[in-house]
């Protein structure tokens, strides 16, 4: 963890709403400069190509495109820094970023959906588990 | 009475005066005074301004004559209590807990532990309160020198042949003594002898003893005698040789036999299955209800992340007291045996293969839609909920088919009249009658706390009981009248010498066993106790004493959601067969090329003739309604999560609903509930008993004869009588060693 810690600088809070964007756009670049080593060093050439790894991050991005508190965007940018050197330092294997980023949360097992078209949100969540 | 009640009452009195009165200072030490009691009580206490006390456990006190109260005073606060209570009730209602072992409200006083020492101005000795009346103008004090004096004594006389065991003692952090002595032992003891040890009885595969930490309160062996009706357990031997057992070499032979491992108040009688498991602080409690019987005893399930540990009684006055029968309190363990957890389809070779809920699903529909609707059959199991009965009605309802049942009900049952099969004079009422007539029924054994209710009355007040039946045992004196129908015949028509004990009596109650609902003749049975009945003027106004005693947790919601069978012989004709839960219904005349459905969490005798398996959630896994035999609803909750893939009940019958193209409209249970209060709004009152609106007497005339087979046991084991019961090694055990004395 210390290595981690080290490497990971607090920066002062963002003032206002756009040094707050100003610093994710800043984090974004960042995080796609440093897409060719990722896929150096956990060798993912045969399986997503950088511009799939591009698209994966910003998702990630958009997922929190509602959120105007700057206080809160810093604290995910603080997040998002850590996880971006956590795996650009080897701290994560190979299967950590398939399983995050290439494959998605959706899972290996994938439903094609054509079969549970058209029933209703219960059977759906029935199917899925007890607990809804 | 726990510790920390106890301790918190020490802890405030001591916050309260001590910065203006040092000499109340109350410790748990030695201290000077306490060597000197005498003079330290000589003091005169100054008149306090007295906080309002709230009585223990939120006692009230019911008096029916205001000219009778008499009034006391504890710690110098006034109380008001009717003639007769004791000193030590007299305290509880001021609001001062007294410590005590012996003394327990449901059972006679021994007084023998004197734990419950209390200073009474101008006797000479501190009394021990559970023993002594209160008297007029008594002005008691619970908390002089003197009376903690006493109580360190009898604490260091307790802990002097008591071991120092508690580290792997079961009871530990539940136990009376260990909360005791934190609270009122003294802080170094001064005993350097050895310590007593007494053999270990064997009382059975549910009690287990350790008799060296027994200190003689006798309250199991009051219990024994007074609530479960058998003269089991004894006292032997005078002085330090003095030991509780049963005399030869015995095993307690009583359905309530667990329950003196709640009211035993040290670790000497624990529970044998739950021994060395888990440590009760770590257990997480969910208040629910027992589905073993028809009673619903209010239960407490132990839990200790996805197992069940062990269950407990939960009190309800009405219901179960504070008991509950080894079956409810030792079937846990089936729970965790024989699951079912996966929808499974059986294959060509016979065997199951495991499958998706999508594909069970889409299987079950399939077959549904291949035959005609009035061959579709849906039988309700002992353990179901009302929620599910409602469902699976519902959704039959819709396919077209109106052939469902709950088993356990016959056929042709009459569900348009409550009072014709709940227990009308509810439990607690069966105290009052003063004869009782058991038709066809073993209550011991088909209702344990029904038994102990009627146990108490014959105990309480010399009720008379008679009992038509098979040879069985009884727990307390009856009289065994015939073995079938002719002996109904002879005391409806007045020749039989028992009908003038009916005549005579104030209160008769009549209990029908759920049994007869089997019999062909059982119409002509019922209009033959129902004359009985008007003979004996056992329906008035004021008292209904005809009663049905039922046998199953879902019979008495299933009859009031109205799960009676269309035609008679519908299993005979069926071609789908959808059981849920249902593992005792006779399947054999059953047609080979029926496609038969099994719903339930248990691989128990459904599932041998069951084409599709879908695992459903146990009682101990959902929230579901349930009616007691005395139609009352209650709800259990969920204490642990469902087992593999299983889902709730009512769930897999919607989403079956749906994949079959006849969807029901509803998707939560609280739209299932509104939908139930259409058909049966007694279910939504929860907790609340309520009783038949109309009496049987609107019944119409039955010309049927009663056949002269004598009345059969409807319950052949107590011990194991469904799914979750006959899954458990612990009333396997049970069946073997006990059910053959």
């Amino acid at each position: 963890m210390s290595f981690t810690l080290r490497s990971v600088k607090v920066p002062p809070n963002s003032v206002s709403l756009e040094e707050a964007r100003s610093r994710t756009f800043e984090f974004f670049r960042s995080a796609c400069r440093s897409i060719p080593t990722i896929m150096e060093i956990y060798n993912l050439y045969d399986i997503v190509n950088p511009s799939q790894l591009r698209s994966a991050i910003a998702s990630q991005f958009r997922k929190n495109a509602h959120i105007t508190n700057p206080k809160v965007i810093d604290m995910l940018l603080f997040k998002g820094m850590e996880e971006l050197n956590n795996i650009t330092e080897h701290a994560k294997q190979r299967h950590h970023i398939i399983g995050q980023y290439v494959v998605g949360n959706q899972g290996l097992v994938q439903d094609s959906g054509s079969k549970d078209q058209g029933s209703s949100e219960f059977l759906k969540n029935f199917y899925s588990g007890n607990y809804f | 009475m726990g510790l920390g009640l106890l301790a918190s009452r020490a802890l405030r009195s001591t916050r309260a005066f001590s910065p203006l009165n040092p000499r109340n200072v109350r410790t748990i030490v030695s201290t000077p005074e306490l060597q000197k009691p005498e003079a330290a009580a000589a003091v005169a206490q100054p008149e306090a301004d007295l906080p309002k006390r709230t009585p223990v456990a939120g006692a009230r006190v019911h008096l029916p004559n205001p000219e009778d109260a008499i009034e006391v005073f504890v710690d110098g606060y006034p109380v008001k209590i009717p003639k007769g209570m004791t000193v030590l009730q007299a305290c509880e209602l001021a609001g001062v807990d007294i410590p005590r072992f012996c003394y327990h409200n449901r059972l006679s006083i021994a007084g023998n532990c004197r734990m419950c020492l209390v200073e009474v101005e101008k006797s000479p000795k501190p009394v021990a309160s559970c023993a002594m009346p209160a008297l007029p103008g008594m002005k008691i004090k619970t908390d002089t020198p003197l009376a903690k004096k006493a109580r360190e004594g009898v604490m260091e006389f307790l802990l002097m042949n008591h071991p120092l065991d508690c580290p792997i003692c079961d009871q530990g952090g539940e136990c009376d003594l260990q909360d005791q002595s934190m609270a009122f032992g003294s802080d170094r003891g001064r005993f350097t002898e050895m310590k007593r040890s007494v053999v270990d009885k064997n009382l059975g595969p549910l009690v287990k003893t350790v008799m060296t930490r027994c200190i003689q309160c006798t309250r199991c062996v009051r219990f024994a005698t007074e609530v479960a009706g058998v003269q089991d357990l004894g006292m032997l031997g005078r002085g330090s040789g003095e030991e509780i057992g049963t005399y030869v070499e015995k095993l307690m032979t009583s359905e309530l036999s667990g329950n003196v491992i709640d009211i035993c108040p040290v670790g000497a009688l624990t529970s044998k299955p739950f021994a060395f498991k888990a440590r009760n602080w770590e257990l997480k409690g969910t208040e629910t209800i027992d589905v073993t019987d028809a009673v619903g005893s209010n239960i407490r399930i132990d839990s200790r992340g996805p197992e069940v540990m062990r269950i407990l009684p939960r009190l309800n006055e009405d219901i179960n007291e504070e008991w509950i029968s080894d079956k409810t309190r030792f079937c846990y363990d089936g729970l965790k045996r024989q699951r079912l957890n996966d929808p499974m389809i059986r294959g060509a070779d016979g065997r199951f293969k495991a499958v998706s809920w999508r594909d069970a699903l889409a299987v079950v529909a399939e077959a549904m839609h291949q035959v005609k609707p009035e061959e579709i059959v849906g039988v309700a199991g002992k353990l179901s909920d009302a929620e599910s009965m409602m469902s699976l009605k519902d959704f039959l309802n819709r396919m077209g088919s109106n052939n469902v049942w709950c088993e356990g009900n016959g056929v042709h049952t009459n569900a348009d009249l409550r009072s014709s099969y709940l227990l009308n004079s509810s439990i607690s009422g069966l105290e009052n009658a003063d004869v009782f007539l058991l038709v066809g029924t073993q209550p011991r054994v088909e209702a344990a706390m029904v038994n102990a209710r009627i146990q108490k009355a014959v105990r309480a007040t010399h009720a008379k009981v008679g009992y038509v039946g098979p040879a069985s045992e009884f727990n307390y004196d009856h009289q065994h009248l015939g073995t079938g129908p002719e002996t109904l015949k002879e005391i409806a028509e007045g020749r039989h010498p028992f009908c003038s004990a009916l005549k005579n009596a104030k209160n008769p109650a009549i209990i029908v066993g759920a049994g007869i609902f089997e019999r062909n003749d059982k119409d002509a049975v019922f209009s033959v106790v129902e004359a009985i009945a008007k003979q004996g003027n056992v329906i008035r106004p004021d008292w209904n004493g005809f009663n049905v005693l039922l046998l199953n947790a879902a019979q008495a919601a299933s009859l009031d959601l109205g799960l009676v069978p269309e035609s008679d012989n519908s299993i005979e004709s069926a071609k789908v067969v959808y059981l849920m839960g249902a593992d005792d219904v006779n399947l054999e005349t059953l047609p080979n090329d029926a496609f038969v459905v099994y719903q339930g969490h248990h691989g128990d005798r459904g599932v041998y003739r069951a084409n599709v398996i879908l695992p459903a959630a146990a009682f101990s896994e959902k929230e579901g309604t349930y009616e007691n035999t005395e139609g009352c609803a209650q709800q259990t909750l969920p204490a642990v999560p469902t087992v593999g893939d299983a889902r709730d009940d009512w769930k897999i019958i919607r989403a079956l609903s749906e994949v079959a193209g006849a969807r029901l409209p509803y998707d939560t249970l609280g739209a299932i509930r509104s939908r139930m209060r259409i058909v049966a709004p007694n279910l939504l009152h929860m907790d609340e008993r309520e009783p038949a609106t109309f009496s049987a007497s609107l019944k119409p005339e039955c010309n049927e004869k009663m056949s002269t087979s004598p009345f059969g046991t409807a319950v052949e084991n107590f011990y194991m009588t469904d799914a979750i019961t006959r899954a458990s090694k612990i009333m396997a055990q049970c069946s073997a060693l006990l059910s053959k004395q």
